[in-house]
């Protein structure tokens, strides 16, 4: 058993410790809003905080993430719509499949917290993660918005 | 009384309406079905299939060529619009619900919309939602409204013609007497269904034509919304999928169930006959993965399949080109003559590559069977066909397999095909267990249903003194995705290889196009905007060169070549206008102009690009006009616009499948490469209302962007860019 701190909550697992947490929480925690999409950290739709960082969870190792604290999009605010970005993501209407947008969401959840007033080029330069849909435009948008919430 | 309010008397309807929709008292069955009890006004209306539909159903075995959808007025205030299209990003649940909520005089967040079942979808696909549907979604609002009104009427003991309707109530105005759907639903109910109702004329419209919130959004801002990907049946197990990685290849043995995985399935495919994957099940996917990876599996090759290479799929189709007897799709005037005497001959051919889908979410699908029930949960574009698949391969009758469709990660036209449904059936009734069944990335790119590579030849007889285009000549050879499901071709070939090849609106004095079908190993499927985006390059980028051999301005000569086609040169010059056309640029900046028809509307889109260096282009800006007859969600419009430039971009730079002794090149996004937000354009969308018939607003974006692109670096380089993509065998590393 592996025991893990997600979303402030301990979690016991069983699995192999070197299962990416990516799986592990979809399929053994049940936790689906982080979501599969290449395997090999290029998409970055499974991004989730692995104390406070925005990390690929794809390629993580679940026995790399015990002891730390592991934040997903089910987590970034207690009712599910009050954290500046989500407020933005639904002002700007962002998704459009929405297969991507947890992933988005957590690495610009991130990047807001470092850099509370990005510029365009600081964005484009963070904000990484794929869109087939090409919600990039009003991603941008959002971010900017959710910076003065 | 405001035009809103009047609910009799003549009212013109400007948005030409589809054939009269049959508006009825649903069945008692379906009442029991839908309203669960609650008693209320419940409506079944039907309107006939498109094409595809009818093409989908016979398919099937069916012969349906209506479909039911069913609006329903609770008596305990809710109002639920039914539906069978599937919500693949392009918001097509808000779009119908606010259709119904303008003629029925409601909030629009009170109308919640769910699927229907199975057996009463329709395919998604051919961005038909709105531009097939929504006028019949407004004729049951309307009736819905009518009736509400009537029941008020014998209530009160007053005509209904005084009584006004708004916000899901019906007032008296005399008396001010007020009741509520959910009050007078009931009553209504038993009324006759009117005979004909009038709908909200345009320049009234309070709900259609705003910027609504799409109901589907905040569950994609917190982790709620569920993909297909993300069902959950309770003791299910998990399962990938492992393709022989040759075309035509097949199973030679069962490999051993390796330690730590629950079993190893083979799969046949979709013609029943093959067993060309096997499913490696496991306690989780990266169980199932890691297993699949491992596994050693021993394939039987087809004898050609050194043959399957795209080198020769090239000189096949080349030889097709001039050799083969080609279906005349579209003649006028004598186009062989006219190009023979003209003053300048131009001789184009332009190539396309296959392309993945390359959905956000790759195919899966979640299935449980007992002895007498099977149950598909899929992100699908067409319910009816799993549930047709799920009879097939589960041995049970239609009536017996029940399909949850889910939302989608993306379809893009790959979701309407059967592989995966038809693995998790096979997969989960040889488990024994429910299983959700992925495929991994690499099998998702590497085992697609193509779009179709196509080569295209344009031949131009030219006046360029005056800038007449004498003469069109256009030869398609691609792979017919009709064909290879089966059907036999009419007079005139494919017309889903010809979309955008076929009636341009363009004024040429004799015109000739024609096919010819290429036979190909490679499957080929439906890829958004389907055959408009293949021929819409060869046909916006010949127009290009023809302009430049006139030494005319590019936009000029579009202009004098659709004098016949005023909605067409309103929307050319509204993107132009747009992006400052003829307008000083930034050294080393050119534009580019293209514009399509396709799906009932005309999008035009000037590129502002720059090439900073040999092998890149930087596309800085797109300017895009729209006239999809009138816009029901602008917001949607302009986000589908934008959705289609990336996707038509990603696939002009770099998208390419290649075939190397059978096996696909496209192994995840690090050689299939998309755009990044960093290379992403500032786009600006003008939607040009001219109240036409409806068109649809999910596929029309993608076209006009690549000979948009290509024209923009003609101008800039003086080079043409005749092969797609621009940048063959680009790579993508981390992020």
């Amino acid at each position: 058993m592996i025991t893990l701190n997600i979303n402030g909550k301990a979690v016991q697992v069983d699995v192999a410790p070197s299962t990416p947490l990516l799986w592990v929480l979809r399929d053994v925690v049940g936790l689906t809003g982080t979501k599969y999409g290449c395997g090999v950290e290029i998409c970055g739709a499974c991004t989730v905080w692995i104390d406070g960082s925005a990390e690929k969870s794809c390629d993580v190792a679940v026995k790399e993430v015990v002891g730390k604290k592991i934040t997903t999009i089910e987590g970034l605010s207690p009712d599910g719509a009050s954290h500046p970005v989500q407020k933005a993501w639904v002002a700007c209407q962002v998704p459009q499949c929405g297969y991507c947008q947890s992933g988005m969401i957590m690495k610009a959840a991130a990047m807001l917290r470092e850099n509370k007033k990005p510029t365009d080029a600081q964005i484009d330069g963070a904000m990484n993660n794929l869109c087939v849909c090409g919600t990039y435009q009003r991603i941008r948008d959002a971010i900017k918005l959710a910076a003065t919430l | 009384m405001s035009a809103r309010n009047v609910i009799s008397g003549q009212v013109s309807n400007e948005l030409p309406p589809l054939p009269e929709p049959v508006i009825a008292h649903a069945g008692e069955l379906q009442r029991r079905e839908f309203l669960k009890g609650v008693g209320g006004l419940l409506l079944a209306f039907t309107f006939e299939m498109g094409a595809r539909g009818k093409a989908a159903a016979a398919a099937a075995g069916s012969t349906n060529t209506s479909i039911t959808s069913y609006l329903a007025v609770g008596s305990d205030e809710a109002i639920t619009v039914y539906v069978g299209g599937g919500e693949m990003g392009q918001g097509i649940y808000s779009g119908l619900a606010q259709g119904v909520a303008e003629d029925l005089f409601v909030d629009w967040a009170k109308v919640k919309v769910q699927p229907l079942p199975a057996a009463l979808s329709w395919v998604t696909g051919g961005s038909s939602g709105i531009m097939r549907r929504l006028q019949t979604m407004r004729a049951a609002g309307a009736t819905a409204r009518q009736m509400l009104v009537n029941a008020a009427a014998q209530t009160w003991g007053v005509p209904a013609t005084g009584l006004v309707t708004a916000k899901g109530t019906v007032t008296n105005p005399a008396t001010k007497a007020v009741l509520t759907y959910a009050q007078l639903a009931p009553l209504a109910a038993t009324l006759p269904v009117p005979a004909s109702v009038t709908l909200v004329p345009n320049n009234a419209f309070q709900v259609i034509g705003k910027n609504v919130p799409r109901q589907d959004i905040p569950a994609k801002t917190n982790g709620s919304a569920v993909y297909g990907i993300d069902v959950q049946v309770p003791g299910m197990v998990f399962a990938v999928v492992k393709h022989c990685p040759t075309l035509g290849g097949t199973l030679a043995s069962v490999p051993t169930t390796p330690v730590g995985a629950l079993g190893v399935i083979p799969l046949y495919d979709l013609s029943g006959k093959n067993i060309n994957a096997v499913a490696v099940v496991a306690s989780n996917t990266w169980a199932a993965k890691s297993a699949a990876e491992n596994l050693q599996v021993r394939w039987t090759l087809p004898a050609t399949a050194s043959t399957l290479s795209s080198t020769n799929f090239a000189t096949q189709a080349q030889s097709l080109l001039s050799g083969a007897a080609p279906y005349t799709v579209e003649q006028s005037g004598n186009a062989a003559a006219m190009y023979a005497s003209a003053p300048v001959k131009l001789d184009l051919q332009y190539n396309l590559p296959y392309l993945a889908h390359a959905c956000m979410e790759v195919l899966n699908c979640t299935v449980r069977i007992t002895a007498s029930t099977c149950e598909i949960w899929a992100p699908t574009q067409a319910p009816a066909l799993v549930q047709q698949t799920g009879a097939t391969m589960s041995g049970l009758p239609a009536a017996a397999v029940t399909v949850y469709p889910t939302l989608m990660g993306g379809g893009l036209g790959r979701k309407i095909e059967q592989d995966y449904v038809s693995q998790a059936v096979q997969t989960a009734k040889a488990i024994g267990k429910p299983v959700k069944l992925t495929w991994p990335r690499e099998e998702d790119m590497a085992h697609d249903f193509y779009r179709p590579m196509a080569l295209s030849r344009i031949q131009i007889g030219l006046d360029d003194k005056t800038g007449k285009v004498l003469s069109w000549s256009n030869r398609v050879v691609a792979p017919s995705l009709s064909i290879q499901r089966g059907r036999t071709l009419g007079a005139t070939g494919d017309g889903i290889a010809v979309e955008g090849a076929a009636s341009r609106p363009y004024n040429f004095l004799s015109r000739l196009v024609e096919y010819v079908p290429h036979p190909s190993p490679v499957p080929v499927g439906y890829w958004r905007s389907v055959g408009n985006s293949i021929n819409i390059f060869a046909v916006e980028s010949a127009i290009d060169e023809a302009a430049l051999a006139a030494k005319m301005d590019p936009l000029q000569f579009r202009r004098n070549l659709l004098v016949n086609d005023a909605r067409t040169l309103a929307v050319l010059n509204a993107a132009a206008s747009a992006a400052g056309w003829g307008s000083a640029l930034p050294a080393g900046h050119a534009r580019g102009i293209a514009v399509s028809n396709a799906f009932g509307s005309i999008v035009a889109q000037v590129a502002e690009i720059s090439a900073p260096t040999a092998g890149s282009i930087t596309v800085h800006k797109v300017a895009c006009a729209i006239d999809c007859g009138y816009a029901i969600n602008p917001g949607s419009v302009e986000a589908q616009m934008q959705g289609g430039i990336f996707h038509g971009l990603s696939a002009a730079m770099w998208g390419q499948v290649t075939f190397k002794s059978g096996v696909a090149s496209a192994r995840n996004f690090s050689n299939y490469r998309m755009l990044r937000m960093k290379e992403a354009p500032q786009i600006t969308v003008q939607i040009v209302n001219t109240n036409s018939p409806l068109g649809g607003i999910g596929e029309p974006g993608v076209p006009p962007i690549a000979p948009a692109v290509a024209n923009a670096y003609a101008a800039l380089t003086g080079v043409r860019l005749r092969n797609l993509p621009f940048f063959p065998g680009a790579t993508m590393s981390e992020g």
